[in-house]
């Protein structure tokens, strides 16, 4: 029988594990990089190109190049987000049937699950290389905050791509299974999952072997991604200063910027500062190219980053509320996605919750390793013999090891300022060390130049420290060692090899318990039993009723699967079909929440109203997806209940054409 | 894992149990009690335990499972749990008790008292689908080993009870 695979399709980069001789590890291309960008370009020549070498031709070729789709998957066309996409991208973006969103490009139309089937199998395709077998059946991860619209529309992709999708997984659980069961009996877990282009937290209950999720909150329009446009942003608007050259009128050049944004971003993680040059991007009289140069600092990235990471923590607060916890109730922290790279994440996530978050797998490969580790507990063909299931560890190469030696690399960084409006607060402005030494064109900061007064406010949507009388002591060097493998702007080269496994565990910056013992220890120790997780729905499920009220029938953060039977009747004498509009959201108003479609009951006999009666059963499945059936009270039959979803093309003329379409562009390696 | 009737008649059952009684938990149950005991339920009936089944198994699971979910979700929350044990004291056991359930239209084929030939046998078989259908399947157990006693050589007898014995232990009272 064939292999199973877990992926984790990132806004990104996608990434490809699967469970082997009891380990999970992630797979790599021909080439050796295990993250495949989540990209596909359509070449003039009539090839598709997906991953690396379609990220190559998003400057050459940017209309014909499609990538972040997740942004928008899932989406109408009249929503907020994909229209004000259409201005930010430099493909196209179009209507198509039932309000849903497709994408233009050489000339064919694609729904937005034909583009992610391009990835998908692209991914299918790395797989079967490099476990050398047929792979047909998958775990495909999605952001915990995703609604049932976005989780259908991945399933499809899926099932476009060839492949049987076991399990549509949230992102932070398939995280927090990869981190294994807990050191103590029991464990309260939260996962800040900051991604390229979506947030979420999720705080889980773990004892034994039971991963339960309490609750989950996100954002699935927030992530790196945001950071790249403000950075851009921020290029543009020096570029309009230097060269009366308006990038954000021009698809072409922003997108360029982004790209500039992308990779400024990335070495600034490592380093104190970094310079773009670049001699093409606009043409000045007479075709003559133009020499610009864009220097930042780390200081200033984080300053520009800002808004997008104290959103989090509103986020955050929303999760633990919803938990009933309090952040010093939780024993440990995880650190997932990319953009948790960036040292002031990881600073502000530990202020937060006030201890350190743990980041011993690679937080852009630990989803993939969960998914993976879930795939090998549903393959119904894994039982070969009569061995016990065991909950697989991690493979070496994804677990961040300490290093020997600190490594002198690892600068130590001044943190930003902790204002507390309290005479003696710092002498000089902490402004000071902000402004470059010399040279260079720093980002213009409205600052007041009174040493006396608070200088910077950064913490603002912080809680507030306790109210105490003296200021709480300012750790005066604090650093955040990130212990995984720099730099990432190239991943185009081999990984480093990590040191052998007998490492002391990577020490916390406070003097916080020890976080659980090792994975790098030759003997894994006691086979630990096969996990179960119990996720949860992330978002209130509901019906309209009278007045444009949304009537809940499943509360968010439910634990799935689960269901809610409710009784609907006919409003006039002899009508034969009831329709009742089903949306998800936390308003009571149905209007203000995220609106899935019509349930359509139909075959009714024909009775005086109201004396029909239809018990309907709205069913959350565990990939969180809605399923309904319906039934005649007075008869027990089962009546037709059709849930027709907005912008999804779910008819059978539909998939058959989708289908085509991506029999019709091979996808090789 | 356990056959499908044995889920069948267990699941038949949930529905004159309470939530304490289907989590198995005490009335005076903490959180973290009831907790535990929702995680043993899940470890138990979610269907992600019986990927080796067949379909219809995990389909009953399934439905176990979120009669459980149902159960955890009001005595995990305060008020929810409030709630519930005023509604409980005025005699009402689940959320929605006007709508009954639809369960997955299988009903076992034979009655126990149609299975017996004795007419002695045919009384504790009679009582003990009596029992069934109310949901005391411990109660049940012993009219029917009374019934299999008066018949010794009544194979689908003997088949039922075995049937009824797993059911029992998926109770936890075997």
């Amino acid at each position: 029988m064939s292999s199973v695979i877990g992926i984790d399709l990132g806004t990104t980069n996608t990434v490809v594990a699967a469970v082997r001789d009891g380990i999970a590890v992630t797979l790599p291309d021909p080439q050796g990089n295990r993250l495949i960008p989540s990209c596909v370009s359509f070449h003039p020549a009539g090839s598709t190109l997906v991953g690396r070498a379609a990220l190559e031709r998003r400057l050459v070729d940017a209309p014909s190049t499609v990538y972040s789709v997740k942004r928008l998957v899932g989406r109408t066309w009249d929503s907020p987000e994909v229209q004000q996409a259409r201005d930010k991208l430099p493909f196209e973006l179009c209507e198509g049937a039932q309000g849903a969103t497709l994408v233009a490009a050489r000339g064919e139309k694609y729904s937005l699950p034909e583009i992610s089937a391009f990835v998908l199998r692209y991914a299918k395709a790395v797989a079967e290389a490099a476990l050398g077998e047929p792979v047909e059946r998958a775990v495909i991860t999605v952001p915990a905050n995703f609604n049932d619209l976005q989780r259908a529309a991945t399933k499809m992709a899926g099932k476009l791509a060839g492949l049987e999708v076991l399990r549509i997984l949230n992102e932070p659980t398939a995280a927090a299974l990869a981190y294994g069961p807990p050191a103590r009996a029991r464990e309260t877990v939260a996962v800040y999952d900051l991604g390229g282009g979506t947030f979420d937290v999720t705080i889980l209950d773990v004892a034994g072997n039971v991963f339960e999720v309490v609750s989950t909150a996100g954002d699935t329009a927030l992530g790196g991604d945001d950071i790249d446009v403000i950075v851009a942003e921020h290029m543009a608007g020096d570029l309009l200063k230097k060269h009366r050259f308006d990038a954000r009128a021009n698809g072409l050049a922003f997108g360029q910027l982004r790209l500039f944004a992308e990779r400024l971003k990335r070495e600034l993680s490592t380093s104190e500062e970094d310079t773009i040059e670049s001699d093409d991007l606009v043409t000045g009289d007479r075709g003559s190219t133009v020499a610009w140069q864009f220097r930042m600092t780390r200081p200033e990235l984080e300053w520009a980053s800002l808004p997008v990471v104290d959103r989090t923590f509103a986020v955050c607060q929303q999760a633990l509320d919803a938990a009933g916890v309090k952040a010093r109730d939780l024993d440990r922290v995880l650190l997932v996605g990319g953009a948790t790279r960036m040292p002031m994440v990881g600073r502000k996530v530990e202020q937060f919750f006030g201890r350190a978050p743990v980041v011993q797998i690679n937080p852009e490969e630990v989803v993939a390793l969960g998914a993976a580790i879930q795939a090998s507990l549903l393959d119904p063909a894994r039982r070969k013999g009569a061995e016990p299931i065991v909950h697989p560890q991690v493979d070496e190469h994804s677990v961040v090891a300490a290093p020997a030696d600190e490594a002198p690399a690892q600068r130590e960084l001044p943190d930003l300022p902790v204002v507390h409006p309290l005479k003696g607060g710092p002498a000089k402005p902490a402004a000071a060390e902000f402004l470059p030494a010399s040279g260079g064109k720093p980002l213009v900061f409205d600052l007041p130049h009174d040493a006396s007064a608070p200088t910077f406010d950064l913490e603002l949507s912080l809680p507030e420290p306790p109210p105490a009388a003296q200021p709480p002591p300012i750790p005066s060097k604090r650093t955040l060692r990130l212990k995984y493998p720099p730099p990432l702007a190239s991943e185009l080269q081999q990984p480093p090899a990590l040191p052998p496994p007998a490492v002391p565990p990577p020490a916390p910056i406070r003097a916080a318990p020890a976080p659980a013992p090792p994975r790098q220890e030759a003997a894994p120790g006691p086979p630990r039993p096969a996990p179960l997780l119990i996720d949860v729905t992330p978002l209130s499920l509901g019906v309209e009723t009278v007045g444009g009220f949304c009537d809940t029938l499943i509360d968010a953060n439910t634990p799935v699967p689960c269901d809610r039977t409710r009784s609907f009747s006919t409003a006039s004498d002899g009508q034969r079909a009831v329709r009742v509009r089903v949306a998800q959201g936390l308003s009571n108003r149905f209007d203000e929440n995220t609106f899935l479609g019509e349930l359509e009951l139909s075959g009714l006999a024909a009775a005086p109203r109201g004396e029909t009666q239809i018990a309907v059963t709205f069913e959350i499945d565990a990939d969180g997806i809605l399923n309904v059936r319906a039934r005649d009270v007075k008869t027990g039959q089962e009546t037709v209940a059709r849930l027709q979803l907005v912008g999804a093309q779910t008819g059978a003329s539909d998939i058959e054409a989708m289908q085509a379409r991506q029999a019709a562009h091979p996808v090789a390696l | 894992m356990a056959s499908k009737d044995a889920l069948f008649l267990y699941l038949s059952s949930l529905d004159k149990k309470n939530y304490y009684e289907i989590l198995r938990a005490s009335k005076d149950a903490d959180l973290a009690a009831i907790k535990s005991a929702f995680h043993a339920f899940s470890l138990l009936y979610h269907p992600d335990r019986y990927v080796d089944s067949p379909q219809e198994v995990r389909a009953l699971a399934a439905e176990i499972y979120k009669r459980g979910v149902e159960a955890y979700r009001s005595l995990s929350r305060r008020d929810a749990r409030a709630r519930y044990d005023r509604s409980l004291a005025r005699g009402s056991i689940r959320h929605d008790a006007r709508l009954p359930t639809p369960l997955p239209p299988r009903p076992l084929p034979r009655t126990l008292e149609m299975i017996a030939r004795t007419a002695r046998a045919k009384k504790f078989a009679d009582k003990a689908d009596r029992l069934i259908s109310i949901g005391k399947l411990e109660n049940a157990r012993v009219e029917l080993v009374s019934a299999c006693q008066c018949e010794p050589d009544n194979e689908e007898l003997a088949e039922r009870l075995r049937l009824l014995y797993e059911a029992l232990a998926l109770e936890g009272m075997v």
